[in-house]
């Protein structure tokens, strides 16, 4: 069998070609990568042409908006991350800067979730479903983030407002003032996983009968903050505070 | 306590707000009820087309051991839909032309368009056309009753006739009188 060369000349051989294949190894990953950034140019140009051609139905219609943010998310884009402070998506669409665009991203989650918290939801479950939606890892964004993004909004005059209720923190989107007593029962309600009747206000907070049922019904009729339950056992009609009701999806 | 979605042996995904009670009543304030009546809107209609349902009505709520007990009623929650509320929906649902009151002039019975009538006229059509039925008189019967079963297996007549009917405005059906009932000839486009 023949024996590959010993000696210097050998030696110093392979290492040549130990060399070269390194540089070949380079320039393929080099290839590799460049065809990427190719693609990605390709596909954020795809993508910046689609955010300017709808730029208004975007900034317009909360419902595209929304539709537009799911779909960036589902192909792992952040429309609010990129190069430049304040992100793609002020350069695409002109909107300020990072704060805000959580903010943009904020009363998206409370408007589409209005419906089932009555206009108030609970800030763990608020940041969750901001990072949900930007397709984040846990923990992206935390609390001071929203309560800084929802300062600014206040300009606005949306009426978007965080609240302290029996020491969790929620955040309020309707522009209505909660007055005290509906504080009180927002509160008891959370300790109860949202089901409420006037007797255990009579009990837990010492009021009035006609005080509990005209705070409920107040509650239930003109603001929408709670909703009623005709076929309770207990009480034949039950109120669901559902801002304090445990969702699971 | 958290609200959960729940799958039902026929195998529907119910959403979590199934499980609230108070989904059962009619809200007094305009803006939850129309959220709630949304909800069911989807999810009835949802169902039907999972079930291949036609009708529903005012009675289903009252009632057990029909077609739309996992939908109407939550059992787990002891809960069912109050009848006045789902003639409400079913009201709100004619409006959005989600459903017509049939038979028409009453409230507590409808057919449900999980496919509108102008989709159940094309899908009549391309059944037609690729099971070489063009051109031949065919009776309600054979449509509704296909030996092989068809998308539209089942279809009540009245959805039916609505449908050839629509064909009819672009001459790509005809209704034809037959001596045992009605006909219908589809013609190519």
């Amino acid at each position: 069998m023949h024996r590959r060369g010993g000696g210097i000349a050998a030696l110093q051989r392979q290492e040549q070609s130990q060399r070269s294949f390194v540089e070949l190894s380079h320039a393929l990953s080099e290839s590799q990568v460049d065809h990427l950034h190719a693609q990605l140019t390709h596909f954020r140009t795809a993508l910046a042409r689609f955010a300017a051609t709808h730029r208004h139905s975007i900034r317009r219609d909360p419902a595209f908006r929304h539709a537009f943010q799911q779909m960036c998310s589902s192909i792992g884009v952040d429309p609010l991350a990129g190069p430049r402070k304040g992100g793609w998506w002020a350069e695409m669409l002109g909107m300020a800067d990072w704060q805000h665009e959580l903010g943009v991203q904020i009363v998206d989650v409370c408007v589409t979730t209005r419906d089932r918290n009555g206009g108030l939801i609970d800030i763990a479950e608020l940041i969750r479903l901001v990072t949900k939606l930007r397709g984040l890892a846990d923990g992206a964004i935390d609390e001071d983030d929203v309560i800084r993004s929802i300062k600014t909004l206040q300009p606005l005059g949306a009426g978007y407002h965080v609240v302290d209720i029996a020491g969790r923190k929620m955040v309020r989107s309707v522009v209505k003032e909660l007055d005290h007593d509906q504080t009180v029962i927002l509160a008891i309600a959370t300790q109860l996983g949202g089901r409420i009747v006037p007797d255990v206000l009579i009990e837990r907070a010492s009021w009035s009968h006609d005080r509990a049922a005209a705070a409920l019904e107040n509650m239930l009729t003109r603001d929408g903050l709670c909703w009623v339950d005709d076929q309770d056992e207990l009480s034949g009609r039950a109120y669901w505070v559902p801002s304090a009701i445990k969702w699971d999806e | 306590m958290a609200f959960t979605t729940h799958t039902t042996p026929s195998g529907f995904l119910l959403p979590s707000i199934h499980s609230a009670p108070p989904f059962f009543s009619q809200q007094p304030n305009k803006t939850t009820l129309a959220s709630f009546t949304d909800h069911w809107i989807k999810l009835i209609l949802a169902y039907a087309r999972h079930r291949r349902l036609f009708y529903l009505h005012v009675e289903d709520a009252e009632t057990s051991g029909n077609d739309w007990d996992e939908v109407l009623k939550n059992e787990r929650i002891n809960r069912h839909v109050l009848p006045v509320y789902l003639e409400h929906i079913m009201g709100v649902m004619v409006e959005k032309n989600l459903a017509a009151f049939e038979p028409a002039r009453q409230t507590r019975s409808v057919m449900l368009y999980w496919r509108l009538p102008e989709e159940w006229a094309e899908t009549l059509h391309e059944w037609a056309t690729s099971t070489g039925h063009l051109n031949t008189i065919m009776t309600f019967y054979d449509v509704t009753d296909p030996p092989i079963e068809s998308p539209l297996s089942s279809i009540p007549v009245a959805l039916l006739r609505k449908a050839i009917g629509i064909l009819t405005k672009t001459n790509r059906a005809q209704l034809i009188a037959a001596a045992d009932g009605e006909g219908v000839r589809f013609f190519s486009k």
